[in-house]
């Protein structure tokens, strides 16, 4: 190119770009989206899935008769207080977790399986692939009136040496979001990165004016991205082009945040400090990411997410609470009744975690009701007893109300078998979601 | 098609059909013992561990089945299988079946070479990133501590199939490239200023509030005072802002907790101690109002912003390096672009490790365009083209383009550089790589190994040991391990980190001296500190350096004697021979022992209850069940051997009451007393070492996982090393100068 029309080229760009082209858009906020689209009262629903892996002790889990509670079993005693606020699902299963001729790698297939249904590829590293998982589903849809289309928290981060389960990559054991087939969305771990993602972009004490700055600077870091990613792809085969995409749609993603609303809405509400780090303790960090959901349920920064309590078959040990032993090890108990009483220790551990969780849900109002009414949140895991990687009689408590489309308080009992994924259906139905392009969430569940 | 080409394939096709008539070894003699022994389990949709034997095909062993008849081999070679309640084959049959894995089977079909496979473009892992930006622009930020997780395939964080990227990654892409570039380039922005936030208080009744900071240079300073009240009587809170004494804001603050206001002073200071004040001035308290009764004033904190407008005295290394000729601030912008095409031209180069093409350096001075046209300064649209540099796929990619369907290329000088760069460093290639890429010397398999060669010497081969050895030998699983405090209160952080340096400073050792791999498995030295020194019982150690020791080889030698590998295949409350076991099967010779059984407990209970005794009883009680012992007599008896040595690798003799008993016997007969013997029987496997080795060197290497036809380089490679004392470089050599490493094929098709 001649030194002439590159300037010509320079000049007639140089132009559109001074131009603050997305500022005009600003006045549209999430909230108003969401006020067009429902009644002026009408709050949006929240979904939440949460996983604890290595099964449960089910005989302390599942509560001794059907229908609206009695007595609540022993790990479950810690929500008495909200136990109007939550049902317990018996009889639900994910029969994708099984080996289905794919050999021993239940801990893998059970978490990859959890939220898609489908039946994780067994591959060390090569083409893995499994499904979309329903938090992304749910996001697809529900997303857009966000500024995070969904939120990815865990305890853990995926492992970083080493092999996992029997021959099945890393990544399926320590991921339950899935954005596509092929695509694991990885947790976040670190609650100060979490939160500065969420309220300050990055940095803090940064005036309006200066964050309209680099809005527009990162809109010019993209634009160049994209160009570039454009010349790049001719030469590329398929795989890599997967990979490509990948960056094009999180770039797309990006674009649409930095382009959708004011930051002046962005903030945290005050009083809450932002975190330093990761705690200490376990039990900190599980409740410093519980309130970071919380937090960003009562922001609007989105309304799907998963918290991943630990990676399926991990080993963490629990000496805080008199269980030194890893986890993975004990819960394949031999039916030792010590290793069960232990087992429904930490099992009881989480549920308490969960206790906290839906206690600030319930603790935040929301128009004339409160956040857990408006929330639908999915806890449990993709492994009933331990001892047997058993798939078919999952540990699942849905808590929430919906916003009125859950009626809670109760131990509903279903054919042994049913599919989970059903459950997923009716949530992603009476969240709004589309789901007319997911044949793995075709069926719905009764009694919820 | 040609007469000719026509011609050759009826040739092949008569060929192959007489083979058939006159039914090959396998069909004669091999698949009647397979049908003898076997298929009982192994046939049919309910096979066990999914090994269908009596669907593989002969013509498919070589390639597609090559991973499964290897398990079979390991089986029978182990004497594992058939299991011991079936009918055993004549040691004859044995021999037959096994003689035909080894020397037909498993041989490799290398006749057209070595293939090279496909290699995923790979984006930069976390290590890679920060290594990249620090030689790339001299800043020592690591912005990639703060990424998602890698995610790791084949054990590795180097694989292109599975490193995603998702939208939070580009995000953190994003703040990084920002945070780099304002390293790499001063800037006089106040916007990019450096910022200092002191702490707030609040102030209850009519006083001061007095900070106190310093400033490293005379300049023009902002500072920010964020500031609410609460609200009561007639009036909002009256304050007032003074610097060294100066009153210099006097006002109101009508604002309450929720909304926080910032207030910006505009201040000229010299360098030296400086004292900000804020005065409260009308406190109102009234006891009997239900609301509102008492007015406070709350300061969130002071931020001191600056200096502003000036550059550094200290510019960075990599501001006065892009600079060359300075881009005059009054010249029309269009010129100034002009200069800034020609500065950034050899620093895109790098950054993206080949020459950049016209279409990016004009991309990038379009960035830089832009934003001096809407005002921003030269270097703060230095900042944002280097920014917009670091964030586009050129870079975060490690790229190479694919041939056309069903060819194969050779890499361009380019590639090959940074596939060194990265295998060897986990970084960006250098001054002396890129140069010879620039020169097209990088063709030959001299070049490439002289290069090689000398990177193995320079200091940044430490990422070998760091990333490679850490992986492979599962150092990085060290920080995931919590020994139970109660039972192992020696294990303290220093601890943690001194057993993970042993490894690595063994690797390096390794590395740097050229030592044969071998000695992984049976050195007579090792590198402690005082910590670790005291940890082994090794006397006459001080200090944290870690200074090479002779070993007492009766209680350590090689690997098996590092306390990191030990210490994560244990349990947090218990050593675990099986792990133990596993582990060193799967990563030291690439044997790993067949998967469990679909629901088989660990330990189990059985109808009997309880399993009783000790562990090592227990252990052999579960391997009374002959579905279990298949497997179970491969790893155990190597975790026995390695019972000397507690959860966290220390020595030991007993184990509570009970007395360790470190004997045992290996499948094929061999016993050992201990782990110094166990080690001698595991040192004659070099063979196994050896290729387990170099398999995992390039997984890591290519980025790919390994493929039948890999299987010709690694023997290859194999033979050479073995013929070089095992030396490292020449294994690396051999990798480095391999078709798997400088050429490519397409994909599509059948991998």
């Amino acid at each position: 190119m001649t030194r002439l029309s590159r300037r010509t080229v320079l000049r007639g760009l140089g132009t559109g770009i001074a131009l603050p082209l997305l500022e005009a858009m600003e006045p549209v906020t999430p909230h108003a989206l969401a006020a067009g689209v429902s009644s002026k009262t009408k709050q949006p629903v929240r979904l939440a899935f949460l996983y604890v892996p290595n099964g449960i002790h089910m005989p302390s889990w599942t509560p001794p008769e059907e229908g609206a509670f009695t007595a609540l079993p022993e790990t479950l005693q810690p929500l008495e207080s909200m136990r109007g606020d939550f049902s317990i699902l018996t009889g639900l299963g994910q029969k994708k977790a099984n080996a289905n001729g794919d050999g021993p790698g239940d801990h893998a297939r059970a978490m990859a399986t959890f939220l898609t249904g489908a039946q994780a590829k067994k591959t060390d590293g090569a083409d893995i692939q499994v499904g979309i998982s329903v938090d992304q589903i749910a996001a697809a849809s529900l997303g857009r009136k966000t500024r995070f289309p969904s939120l990815e928290l865990g305890a853990d981060l995926g492992k970083t040496s080493g092999s996992c389960d029997s021959g099945y990559s890393c990544v399926y054991s320590s991921t339950i979001s899935w954005k596509s087939d092929t695509q694991p969305l990885p947790k976040e771990n670190d609650p100060r990165l979490i939160f500065e993602r969420l309220f300050e972009n990055g940095r803090p004490g940064e005036s309006a004016a200066a964050r309209a700055k680099r809005d527009r600077f990162s809109r010019s870091i993209l634009d160049f991205a994209l160009e570039n990613a454009k010349s790049v792809e001719r030469s590329l085969g398929a795989a890599d082009r997967r990979k490509l995409d990948e960056y094009l749609s999180s770039v797309r993603e990006v674009e649409q945040r930095i382009g959708a609303a004011s930051r002046k809405e962005h903030k945290a509400p005050h009083l809450v400090d932002k975190p330093d780090g990761i705690p200490e303790t376990y039990q900190d960090h599980l409740q410093l990411l519980a309130d970071l959901l919380v937090l960003a349920f009562q922001t609007d920064s989105t309304s799907v997410a998963t918290l991943v309590f630990a990676n399926e078959g991990s080993g963490r040990s629990y000496p805080f609470i008199d269980v030194p032993e890893g986890h993975h090890d004990l819960s394949h108990h031999g039916n030792d009744p010590a290793k069960h009483a232990k087992l429904a220790k930490i099992n009881r551990f989480h549920i308490e975690r969960l206790a906290h969780l839906l206690a600030r849900l319930k603790s935040t109002p929301e128009g004339d009701s409160n956040l857990l009414d408006n929330s639908m949140i999915v806890y449990g895991g993709c492994i009933g007893d331990g001892n047997r990687h058993d798939h078919e009689n999952l540990p699942i408590l849905l808590a929430g109300h919906g916003g009125g489309a859950l009626s809670p308080g109760r131990h509903v009992v279903y054919e042994p078998k049913t599919p989970l994924m059903n459950l997923f259906g009716s949530l992603l139905q009476a969240a709004g979601a589309k789901t007319e392009e997911y044949p793995q969430v075709s069926g719905r569940l009764e009694r919820i | 098609m040609s007469r000719c080409s026509s011609f050759s394939a009826s040739i092949l096709l008569t060929v192959t059909l007489s083979v058939t008539a006159g039914a090959s070894p396998f069909e004669a003699h091999i698949r009647p013992l397979l049908q003898k022994y076997c298929f009982d389990c192994h046939e049919g949709d309910q096979a066990e561990g999914g090994i269908t034997l009596e669907a593989y095909r002969e013509a498919d062993a070589k390639t597609i089945d090559r991973a499964a008849w290897q398990k079979v081999l390991r089986q029978l070679e182990g004497r594992a299988m058939p299991p011991a309640d079936a009918e055993q084959p004549t040691p004859d049959d044995l021999q037959s079946m096994i003689s035909w894995l080894k020397s037909e089977a498993l041989q490799p079909d290398c006749s057209q070479g070595e293939r090279p496979g496909r290699v995923t473009i790979r984006r930069l892992n976390r290590e890679e990133y920060n290594n990249t930006v620090c030689d790339l622009l001299h800043v020592s930020v690591r912005p990639a501590d703060d990424f998602p997780s890698d995610d790791i395939g084949f054990g590795f964080d180097t694989i292109g199939d599975v490193l995603t990227l998702p939208p939070v990654l580009l995000e953190r892409y994003i703040d990084a490239a920002d945070a780099v570039a304002r390293a790499a380039i001063a800037s006089t922005d106040i916007d990019v200023a450096s910022t200092y936030t002191l702490p707030g208080g609040v102030l209850s009744s009519n006083g001061d509030l007095d900070r106190e900071f310093n400033v490293d240079s005379d300049g023009d300073y902002a500072l920010r005072v964020s500031v609410w009240g609460d609200q009561a009587g007639s009036e909002p809170p009256l304050m007032t802002i003074a610097v060294d004494g100066k009153q210099k804001r006097k006002l109101k603050v009508p604002n309450e907790r929720s909304a926080p206001e910032e207030h910006e002073i505009r201040i000229r200071l010299p360098t030296g101690k400086h004292t900000v004040r804020i005065t409260f001035h009308n406190d109102f308290y009234d006891a009997k109002a239900e609301k509102k009764k008492d007015r406070n004033l709350h300061v969130g904190g002071v931020t001191i912003v600056g200096p502003i407008g000036v550059l550094p005295t200290e510019l960075p290394e990599s501001h006065i390096r892009f600079f060359t000729r300075p881009i005059p601030v009054d010249a029309d912008i269009h010129d100034q672009t002009d200069i800034f095409t020609k500065l950034i031209r050899p620093l895109a180069s790098r950054a993206f490790r080949r020459r950049a093409t016209e279409d990016e350096i004009e991309g990038l001075s379009l960035v830089f365009f832009g934003a001096r046209d809407r005002g921003e300064t030269v270097e703060r649209a230095t900042q944002m083209a280097l920014a917009a540099m670091l964030v586009s796929p050129s870079f975060v990619f490690r790229i190479e383009a694919s041939p056309q369907p069903g060819t194969t290329r050779s890499l361009d000088d380019f590639e090959i550089a940074s596939r060194l760069s990265y295998f060897l460093w986990s970084s960006m290639p250098d001054n002396d790589l890129f140069r010879a890429a620039v020169r097209g010397e990088l063709r030959s398999p001299e070049q490439v190994v002289t290069q090689a060669r000398r990177m193995l010497r320079d200091p940044k081969a430490v990422a070998l040991a760091r990333n490679f050895g850490g992986q492979w030998l599962g150092l990085r699983g060290l920080d995931e391990i919590d020994p139970d405090p109660e039972l192992f209160p020696n294990f303290d952080t220093d601890l943690r980190s001194a057993i993970r340096q042993e490894t690595e400073i063994f690797f390096e050792h390794v590395v740097r001296e050229d030592r044969s791999i071998l000695e992984f498995l049976d050195a007579d030295y090792t590198f402690v500190n005082e910590r670790l020194a005291r940890h082994y019982e090794i006397a006459g150690i001080t200090g944290d350096v870690f200074q090479k020791v002779s070993l007492d080889t009766r209680r350590r030698g090689g690997l098996l004697g590092h306390a990191s590998i030990l210490t994560v295949t244990s349990n947090p409350t218990r050593t675990s021979p099986v792990k133990r076991g596993k582990w060193i099967l799967e990563n030291l010779f690439a044997a790993p022992p067949p998967e469990p059984p679909a629901n088989v407990p660990e330990l189990a209970d059985d109808k009997s209850g309880q399993l009783t005794g000790t562990l090592r009883q227990r252990m052999e009680q579960h391997r009374s069940d002959p579905a279990c012992a298949t497997c179970h007599k491969l790893m155990d008896p190597i975790g026995f051997g390695l019972e000397n040595y507690d959860a966290i690798g220390a020595w030991r003799t007993s184990d509570g009451d009970t007395e360790i008993d470190a004997s045992g016997e290996l499948p094929d007969g061999r016993g050992f007393r201990g782990p110094s013997e166990l080690r001698s029987v595991l040192a004659q496997r070099k063979d196994e070492f050896r290729r387990c080795f170099i398999e995992k060197m390039l997984t890591y290497g290519l980025g790919r996982g390994l493929e039948y036809y890999d299987a010709c380089a690694v023997e290859r490679i194999a033979a050479v090393s073995a013929a070089a004392d095992d030396r490292i470089s020449v294994v690396i050599a051999e990798i480095v100068t391999s078709p798997a490493f400088r050429q490519i094929e397409s994909g599509g098709g059948k991998q």
